[in-house]
């Protein structure tokens, strides 16, 4: 039996309502890393005109309690000097805190207490919705959230990955006038069962757990899971194009619908590896195209895990926009060349020996470990998933390589969308 | 493959009181010491005392295409191509990163992989190649940085450039630091080799070495860079900033939804001083960078919902949209006041650019007061301890605590700043150092000519709600909106956004 990559030594506990906690003590004199994980993120979006509204929860949840109005919440993590944010994406929403260990009482009790008893009055709510629109203001001159909000729209029919996690402009627009589908969002998706507290740090757990069950446990259960509308199979190749209103190199995206995470799928575990192979900083690709050829700026992998069905996507960034379908036939024939040729053993296990370092020096310091979990603990609730990954990445060969680019990789699965700058 | 080693990874201990050692060298270069004996890992941060502030006139962005020669080429050992190679299944890197002041080269690799790891680390330094093919490669991208994303993808970022370059006109500190656009375009092979032999010298540099390192690889890594030639380059004098007489406003017309500002002013104090703890307070109360606490973020995005956020500095902050915590390793001896207001829609700009100076005119003529202080100290006191939780972010603010000429550490300074400090101290220093007189404002927007004229008739710019706004808010936009800015028209210059980082 392989050893567990995970070096340290995990405590769960799940209260009657359902609220698990996974405490890590760790050698870290001091510190303690705080995240409360909503297994709920832009995926949960399910109704038309609410994209967003996970993201926009997220900053309404600093708005404070009866017990501790948004003044008096920030005024003790202030107090405290935490370290202390959120953020939502596709599958999660994560709350999280950095501070001195004598403070974790506190933070559990300021931390329960508005995870179940949230109050904010309707303008509060609306001056919010300026807030979020300004964060969708800040990052809308990148290039890449329109081409990522382009893929996603062309990519998706019905799921909600359709959109964004920050969601389309209209909806966010919109939100001011959505106070009252805000408390039922609260009332759904903020509820003990749909929520995973993950500790690490210098704890003592048994002490920790006492206070967790003294704050948490009057929650009440109420978890209406969302009616989300699987993506059907993709039956033919799609494209999209969008121009970027500033100067810009053209950015291929060549996307892929893909699997959700199963660490017992080796398909999908392939598929991590293989993005890598093919196309990371060490890959005959990037070597041609970033380094001889020097046709990109840059070529990269994405191979996420996801609770649905995800897009692998290889975005390059093109020199110019002659070159743009020579890099995407390129990205094509050595995806072809992967399921045809056995890839070199000794390059599939220095990535596997890659994967392992990488994660274990990126555990150092209780933050570094919770927010590394976080979201494996939105998508499947525990963290017993990471062991599973590394055994299975462990025994994946260059055949099992070959079958994920069958799989995967064919044209039917396929969006390419392509970004132009208009000046 | 050494799998057992997975299972008995420790992490480095955090805010133990660890030896800090730091001696000179028998080659008189430095060397700055941060031995944690459970961290598998080893850190390791290569100072080299140059930086963008030592580009030559025509010849701006030549520290940092150096500096990248270094960290993204070849050696005479090994390709570029060999590098990646050997360095990926150790799962890393090194890069480097050049400032205004300071070049650092770092990486940081696991123990077990050390020898693999250090040779390649080593001849990055040592023996570069600087080959043809690797200067083609980089410039492209450091011209893909300046022609597209720093004037199109963030105007954040383009605001900030723009603040410096006004302030710092005519001195080695008012480009970025990746350069101007048709000097890197001009810089060769050669400029680059001479740069190296002037400033990357045995006498130039402090070995900085964290983690669980042992004792043979400090004198290894010692005789190994002593190989560099010697010479002392002289710095170059501070320079002296084009400090505004009144309000002075650089707007920069840009076809953008939505208006993005900094502004501040020179300040003559660094860190280090007791004046400078003092000011970190009030700064903090004032805009602590991504703190929902913070007064400015209060006013401005909290009852307002203008924006994302607001924030001030007393130092440098490169990449605030990236970053929680304070960078390392950016040292200057000439620091400026900052605040930076992200986007707000175009219809807010005037309204939010006044509310910014209100805050702080009041803020100056006021002081803080008795709780403002308590709690602020009080947060800063435990706040600062996240700013180093890894050994390599406790040895580059050692790196830094040397550039700063700090034989107390600056993060236990802070701490015992905080016991300290007085609530008069905080407001002594303020009347010392901040002042709204004068003040550079950049501003990122389109339209800019009807703001110029809007800015100099100083007319109202009241605030309009989409929602209910309490009374209270309402009554105070009314003050806000009729605040006088008193910008004379020969203080506002507009500039095209393609004209930025020319030459």
């Amino acid at each position: 039996m392989a050893e567990n990559i995970f070096p340290y030594k995990a405590q769960k506990e799940t209260l009657p309502n359902g609220l698990k906690v996974i405490m890590i003590p760790m050698e870290t004199p001091g510190i303690v890393a705080y995240y409360s994980v909503v297994r709920t993120g832009s995926r949960d979006e399910v109704e038309p005109g609410k994209s967003g509204f996970a993201h926009f929860f997220e900053h309404m949840m600093f708005r404070g309690t009866k017990t501790y109005p948004g003044a008096v919440y920030d005024s003790i993590v202030t107090s405290i000097g935490a370290n202390a944010n959120a953020y939502t994406s596709d599958d999660i929403t994560a709350f999280h805190l950095n501070f001195a260990k004598e403070d974790l009482e506190r933070v559990i009790e300021i931390e329960s207490d508005r995870f179940q008893h949230l109050s904010y009055a309707k303008p509060a709510f609306q001056t919010e919705a300026g807030a979020v629109y300004g964060e969708y203001r800040k990052s809308i001159t990148q290039p890449f959230s329109l081409l990522n909000e382009k893929m996603q729209n062309v990519a998706y029919d019905v799921h909600t990955y359709k959109h964004t996690t920050i969601g389309f402009e209209a909806d966010i627009k919109a939100m001011p006038e959505a106070y009252d589908y805000s408390k039922t969002f609260f009332q759904r998706f903020y509820r003990p069962e749909n929520v995973v507290i993950v500790i690490c740090g210098d704890i003592d757990p048994a002490t920790t757990m006492a206070w967790v069950k003294k704050s948490y446990g009057g929650w009440e259960k109420g978890y209406v899971a969302p009616k989300v509308t699987p993506e059907p199979p993709q039956t033919a190749e799609r494209t999209g194009d969008v121009t970027y209103p500033g100067k810009s190199l053209p950015i291929i995206d060549i996307a892929y619908k893909g699997d959700a995470l199963d660490p017992n799928n080796r398909d999908f575990v392939a598929a991590l590896l293989l993005g890598d192979l093919a196309f990371g900083e060490n890959s005959d690709l990037y070597k041609k195209l970033v380094i001889q050829e020097q046709k990109v700026q840059f070529i990269s992998p994405s191979i996420p895990p996801n609770r649905d069905t995800p897009l692998f996507e290889i975005y390059s960034m093109v020199k110019t926009p002659e070159d743009i379908n020579y890099v995407r036939d390129e990205v094509y024939k050595t995806l072809e060349s992967f399921k045809t040729t056995p890839v070199d053993a000794a390059r599939l296990e220095g990535l596997k020996k890659r994967n392992k370092y990488d994660f274990l020096m990126g555990l150092d310091t209780p933050d570094h470990v919770a927010g590394g979990l976080a979201r494996f603990v939105a998508i499947t609730g525990d963290i017993d998933v990471v062991d599973q990954l590394y055994k299975t990445s462990d025994t994946i060969t260059a055949q099992d390589v070959m079958n994920a680019a069958k799989k995967y990789f064919v044209p039917e699965r396929r969006t390419v969308v392509v970004l132009k700058g208009a000046k | 493959m050494k799998t057992v080693a997975f299972c008995t990874i420790a992490l480095a201990i955090l805010f133990s009181v660890l030896p800090l050692q730091a001696q000179n060298m028998e080659s008189n270069n430095n060397l700055i010491l941060l031995p944690v004996n459970n961290d598998p890992t080893i850190a390791f941060r290569i100072w080299f005392k140059v930086g963008s502030q030592n580009d030559p006139v025509g010849k701006e962005g030549l520290a940092a295409l150096t500096a990248d020669m270094l960290s993204d080429g070849s050696t005479q050992k090994n390709s570029y191509e060999q590098i990646i190679s050997k360095l990926y299944p150790l799962a890393a890197g090194y890069n480097a990163s050049c400032s205004k002041e300071m070049t650092v080269f770092s990486g940081r690799t696991h123990k077990d992989n050390l020898s693999e790891y250090y040779s390649l680390f080593t001849d990055a330094i040592l023996t570069p190649a600087f080959k043809q093919e690797d200067l083609d490669r980089i410039k492209s991208q450091t011209l893909n940085y300046l022609e597209n994303s720093l004037r199109y993808a963030s105007d954040e970022e383009l605001g900030k450039a723009v603040l410096y370059q006004e302030l710092f006109t005519g001195t080695g500190y008012a480009h970025v630091d990746a350069g101007l656009i048709a000097s890197v375009k001009s810089i060769t092979l050669d400029d680059i080799r001479k740069f190296y032999k002037e400033y990357y010298t045995k006498d130039n540099l402090v070995i900085g070495l964290g983690g669980g390192y042992d004792a043979t690889l400090v004198k290894t890594l010692q005789n190994d860079l002593g190989a560099l030639p010697s010479g002392t380059p002289k710095a170059p004098a501070p320079p002296v900033p084009n400090t505004p007489k009144g309000v002075r406003v650089t707007l920069v017309e840009k076809e953008a939804a939505s208006t993005a500002i900094s502004m501040g002013f020179p300040m003559d104090i660094v860190r280090g001083s007791r004046e400078w703890y003092a000011l970190a307070i009030a700064n903090s109360w004032l805009g602590e960078h991504r703190n929902s606490s913070s007064h400015l973020y209060q006013v401005i995005r909290e009852r307002r919902g203008l924006n994302y956020g607001d924030y001030s500095y007393i130092e440098n902050y490169p990449n605030g949209g990236q970053r929680q915590l304070p960078p390392q390793n950016v040292g200057r001896r000439k620091q400026i006041f900052e605040i930076w207001i992200r986007p707000v829609p175009n219809e807010a700009r005037h309204f939010a650019l006044r509310a910014a100076l209100r805050e702080f005119k009041n803020l100056v003529d006021n002081g803080m007061t008795e709780s403002e202080f308590d709690l602020t100290k009080n947060f800063l006191r435990k706040y600062v301890l996240h700013y180093a939780e890894t050994t390599m972010d406790r040895l580059g603010y050692a790196i830094d605590d040397a550039y700063y000429g700090m034989s107390t550490g600056h993060l236990e300074t802070y701490r015992k700043m905080m016991n300290e400090l007085t609530l008069a101290d905080v407001n002594a220093a303020i009347k010392k150092h901040w002042q709204y007189d004068n003040m550079q404002v950049a501003i990122i927007t389109k339209d800019a000519q009807s703001f110029k004229d809007a800015l100099v008739s100083d007319a109202p710019s009241p605030m309009k709600y989409a929602t209910e706004k309490a009374q209270s808010i309402l009554d105070e936009d009314k003050e806000i909106s009729a605040f006088p800015l008193h910008i004379k028209p020969e203080n506002i210059r507009i500039v095209p956004v393609a004209d930025l980082f020319l030459k």
